[in-house]
């Protein structure tokens, strides 16, 4: 008999060695934990699709969340190749299934207007392959101001960093110009910023550019997601203007 | 009598492509960046694209496949022929804890001791099957485990931004304080060796992760466990190991036993990586063996080899060996043998039962220090 | 009144501004990159030649706004043929190095490429860095609103220091110019400089002293910067100005832009702090038609 023909033979009747001697009880119990995680997983509130966690701000491009988790290794590509240290792991905010996925970590680095790195590197394609342009349409959150800690609004002292750093070729900070009283009790004329929720795509280069340390005065959330119908707040999406 | 042999050539081979891969995985992590203009240069998609159990997963959990997986399939065509070769010789993470189990001192019979097979061993493939189970009903998260994954989220977002803070804060002191005598400055040495480090080693602005603590921990912990159990993780914890020991455990190149020649020192035991039990080729375990060539190289009576699976009987065979050993002719030891399928010689102390040529009575335990036919040599070399 | 060095006693005064205007608008990037040369080329000469600013064996320090992450056309950053034929100048005066550099608000990994000056300016044989934390020192700058600030040790270190901004429309400060363009020079927390940025960066601007200004105006941005985006709002002025008073300098690049120069706060106080004057015209700039 050859090796061959032997070494076929050993599929139908496996030498002792070669069992895994798993047991199958064992095994059951295996299959058991993983199905009853699967089904932990599915009670996280995420998963009612109707809670939704404001800091679960996935990077431009990925899918929606099921399949996202469904796709995504952890590999942490993402995180590494992210060129303004955007891209986090995550902790809870995609529930437990979604530990150390990608998370972006707007008080540590924004999403670069005209950077797809992310989506080029992904290897199962959890962030789908986007090209610029497309990338740009694709809305991740959406910025709010925080009145009570914007300088502005809360300090009558100008700034408007956030408006001076918005990326979108409209861009989505616009100001009112305001008269307002100082404590000398002077008339000031000062620039207040508004965002606008249509242009806005949650890049979050505002809230890591605000100088209000700590909690910035302006702040991005993930309502608004593209990829995320349910997660919205407008009636009708908005338009993005040329560029 | 024992001796002290030199290394076999295969495994020279083996540490070298062990190297190379790890060396590679490294230089695609350095290269995970920004290139201009807006490119994302190599990243290590080239070790998840040999990585059956991502590809497995993604299958299950998202019924897709990206086309560049199926390379995975030839990961598992060798694993299929050639065992866990794949976690010997390639896997950068398994170098990486081959090479702090090598650091480990300790004589041999310390090692022997914590090396064997442990049924533990047995853990990873009940992860393997939750894992899967999981994918299975839309749950992907093998990907925490895989350890192409893990080391690489470790070195991006804990390992890697830690070491770079650690050499910044170090050439800045020395920039800072500027030590030196009258005109002779070290920063004249050292502020060079910082732009060729800037240039191709260190991030261009430290970066900063969250959970970063936690999957450093982690990381370290399964680094420091090779001190504990030699390659704790590839033997007790990794799926992807797992999945290439149920695909890989009915090889065609199997370990191979000379009965005359062996003397029962073993020494084969000693080094071996994966816990196989290499000593006795009736337990040697395929799915633990990652083909790492120590023991044949260890065995100072060359009783082990690797050849293509070659049947003992009386039959004809192509291995040349086949006519050495009287006991082997006679085909009544093998599992191969009418006998043993069917069904009446299965355990090994029939063996002894023959006054054949095992002279260890006892099967094989782990912790089994009190035989005196162990023999080692102080300064044993590790590996 | 201008602010002249010490080696610039001559017998006819030379003029301390320049304005050069291209009589066409070339459409082609050859075009533009041969208009860009020549304009700057010919307000510096108009002026009497790179060698009134830069000396033999000097390090000089060019400052071309690199702050975005944009192409040369969206007229966010620099024209790179300006960058690069300043450079040029400076190593036919007799520059032995002449460094580029920027602290941008997008990452610089990013922007110097796509910007296309750090090729353009290796390519003249300058030494383009990407700037080292550690070189950040703060330093007393004692002027009105700042008192102490980091500014980048080598900038202050090199012989000469070449501003080289671009005209961009700015919604807190209408225009930032030249002055504004200073602030890649510096470190720290610069985000909170706006809150006062007239006396901020006319104390930053007394500072540093650039011994050159170079106003890009070949494309102007005139809405939605200082980063822009879209083309639309990008207009051909196809005009270099050049001098050595920052304020008239910057107050010549306001009118390029459409606005008055006394609507821009450190305009104002640059001239009533007597960094430079408001009032260009009386300059006499030297007006030049390529």
């Amino acid at each position: 008999m050859n090796p061959l023909h032997k070494w076929i033979g050993d599929f139908v009747h496996p030498p002792k060695e070669a069992r895994l001697d798993l047991g199958r009880r064992a095994v059951l119990a295996a299959g058991l934990a993983g199905l009853g995680a699967k089904l932990l997983f599915g009670i996280d509130p995420q998963a009612s699709k109707r809670s939704f966690n404001p800091a679960l701000i996935r990077p431009p491009g990925a899918l929606p969340e099921d399949e996202f988790l469904a796709r995504c290794i952890r590999c942490g590509e993402c995180m590494k190749v992210c060129p303004t240290n955007a891209i986090h792991p995550a902790s809870l905010e995609g529930g437990v299934e979604g530990v150390w996925t990608p998370v972006l970590n707007m008080p540590v680095g924004y999403c670069d207007y005209e950077c797809n790195l992310c989506s080029q590197v992904c290897p199962t394609h959890a962030i789908r392959q986007v090209d610029v342009p497309e990338k740009k349409k694709i809305k991740i959150g959406l910025a709010y101001i925080d009145k009570n800690r914007c300088l502005p609004w809360a300090y009558s002292k100008t700034c408007i960093v956030c408006e001076e750093h918005c990326p979108t070729p409209k861009k989505a900070i616009w100001f009112e110009e305001v008269e307002v009283l100082n404590i000398q009790g002077e008339k000031l004329t000062i620039k207040q910023p508004r965002v606008d929720p249509d242009l806005c795509i949650g890049c979050g280069i505002c809230e890591t550019k605000c100088p209000v340390k700590g909690q910035a005065a302006v702040r991005v959330t993930s309502v608004g997601e593209t990829r995320n119908p349910e997660n919205q707040i407008l009636l009708s999406p908005g338009s993005f203007g040329e560029g | 009598m024992a001796q002290k042999k030199k290394t076999s050539w295969i495994v020279w081979l083996r540490r070298l492509t062990q190297t190379g891969f790890f060396l590679l995985f490294c230089y695609l992590f350095l290269q995970t960046v920004y290139h201009p203009i807006n490119k994302a240069g190599r990243g290590v998609t080239f070790f998840f694209n040999l990585d059956p159990l991502v590809a497995l997963n993604s299958l299950l959990a998202s019924h897709a496949l990206v086309e560049a997986m199926l390379f995975s399939l030839v990961t598992l065509a060798v694993t299929f022929i050639c065992g866990r070769w794949f976690c010997g010789w390639v896997c950068p993470f398994g170098t990486l804890h081959n090479f702090f189990t090598s650091l480990r001192g300790g004589r041999a019979k310390q090692k022997l001791a914590v090396g064997g097979y442990n049924q533990w061993q047995k853990a990873k493939y009940y992860g393997l099957v939750a894992f899967l189970v999981a994918a299975l009903v839309g749950a992907d998260v093998v990907g925490w485990l895989d350890p192409f994954s893990f080391f690489f989220r470790s070195l991006s977002t804990s390992i890697y931004p830690a070491i770079n803070k650690g050499l910044v804060a170090l050439f800045t002191w020395i920039y800072d304080a500027n030590p030196g005598v009258g005109p002779v400055r070290l920063t004249a040495v050292t502020e060079p060796i910082y732009g060729v480090l800037r240039k191709y080693f260190l991030a261009v602005e430290q970066p900063y992760y969250w959970g970063s603590m936690l999957i450093g921990v982690l990381f370290i912990s399964t680094v420091v466990l090779n001190f504990f159990r030699a390659r704790f993780w590839c033997r007790y914890v990794c799926p992807l190991g797992a999945l290439l020991g149920v695909v890989g455990k009915n090889p065609l190149v199997r370990l191979k036993k000379n009965e005359e020649k062996c003397d029962s020192c073993r020494l084969c035991l000693v080094d071996c990586q994966g816990g196989a039990t290499p000593d006795n080729p009736l337990e040697w375990k395929p799915s633990e063996c990652f083909y790492c060539w120590n023991c044949e190289s260890d065995c100072p009576a060359q009783a082990i080899s690797f050849t293509v699976y070659c049947h003992p009987e009386p039959f004809a065979c192509h291995s040349e060996r086949s006519e050495e050993s009287p006991q082997l002719a006679q085909g009544k030891l093998r599992e191969g043998s009418p006998q043993f399928s069917q069904g009446k010689l299965r355990e090994p102390s029939l063996r002894i039962a023959e006054g054949r040529n095992c002279r260890d009575s006892s099967p094989r335990q782990v912790g089994a220090q009190n035989d005196t036919a162990l023999r080692t040599e102080t300064g044993e070399k590790a590996r | 009144m201008g602010l002249f060095g010490s080696d610039s006693l001559r017998a006819v005064p030379a003029p301390s501004m320049s304005v050069a205007h291209y009589k066409s608008s070339p459409a082609e990037p050859d075009g533009i990159a041969e208009e860009a040369r020549r304009l700057t080329r010919q307000a510096i000469e108009a002026l009497g030649g790179m060698n009134r600013f830069v000396s033999k064996a000097n390090i000089v320090w060019v400052k071309p706004d690199i702050g975005w992450d944009r192409r040369p056309e969206q007229a966010a950053t620099t024209n790179p043929d300006v960058v690069a034929t300043i450079v040029e100048m400076c190593y036919q005066a007799g520059a032995k190095k002449v460094l580029v550099s920027d602290n941008p608000c997008n990452p610089a990994r990013l922007s110097f490429p796509r910007s296309g000056i750090q090729q353009a300016a290796e390519k003249a044989g300058a030494e383009v860095i990407f700037l080292d934390e550690r070189k950040f020192k703060k330093m007393s700058i004692n002027g009105k609103v700042l008192k102490e600030w980091e500014v980048y040790q080598d900038t202050v270190e090199a012989d000469r220091l070449i501003n080289v901004p671009i005209v961009k429309n700015h919604n807190l400060c209408l225009a930032t110019l030249g002055m504004k363009n200073l602030m890649g020079v510096i470190g720290g927390p610069r985000n909170r400089l706006h809150q006062d940025l007239g006396g901020a960066l006319v104390d930053l601007a007394a500072f540093l002293k650039p011994r050159l200004v170079v106003l890009d105006a070949i494309r102007v941005l005139t809405a939605n910067g200082p980063v822009g985006g879209n083309l639309a709002d990008v207009k051909r002025k196809d005009t270099i100005v050049a001098g050595v008073d920052q304020v008239a300098v910057d107050a010549l690049g306001a009118t390029l832009l459409g606005y008055k120069p006394d609507s821009i706060g450190y305009i104002v106080q640059g001239n009533a702090r007597g960094l430079g004057t408001i009032n260009f015209n009386s300059l006499s700039p030297k007006q030049i038609e390529v």
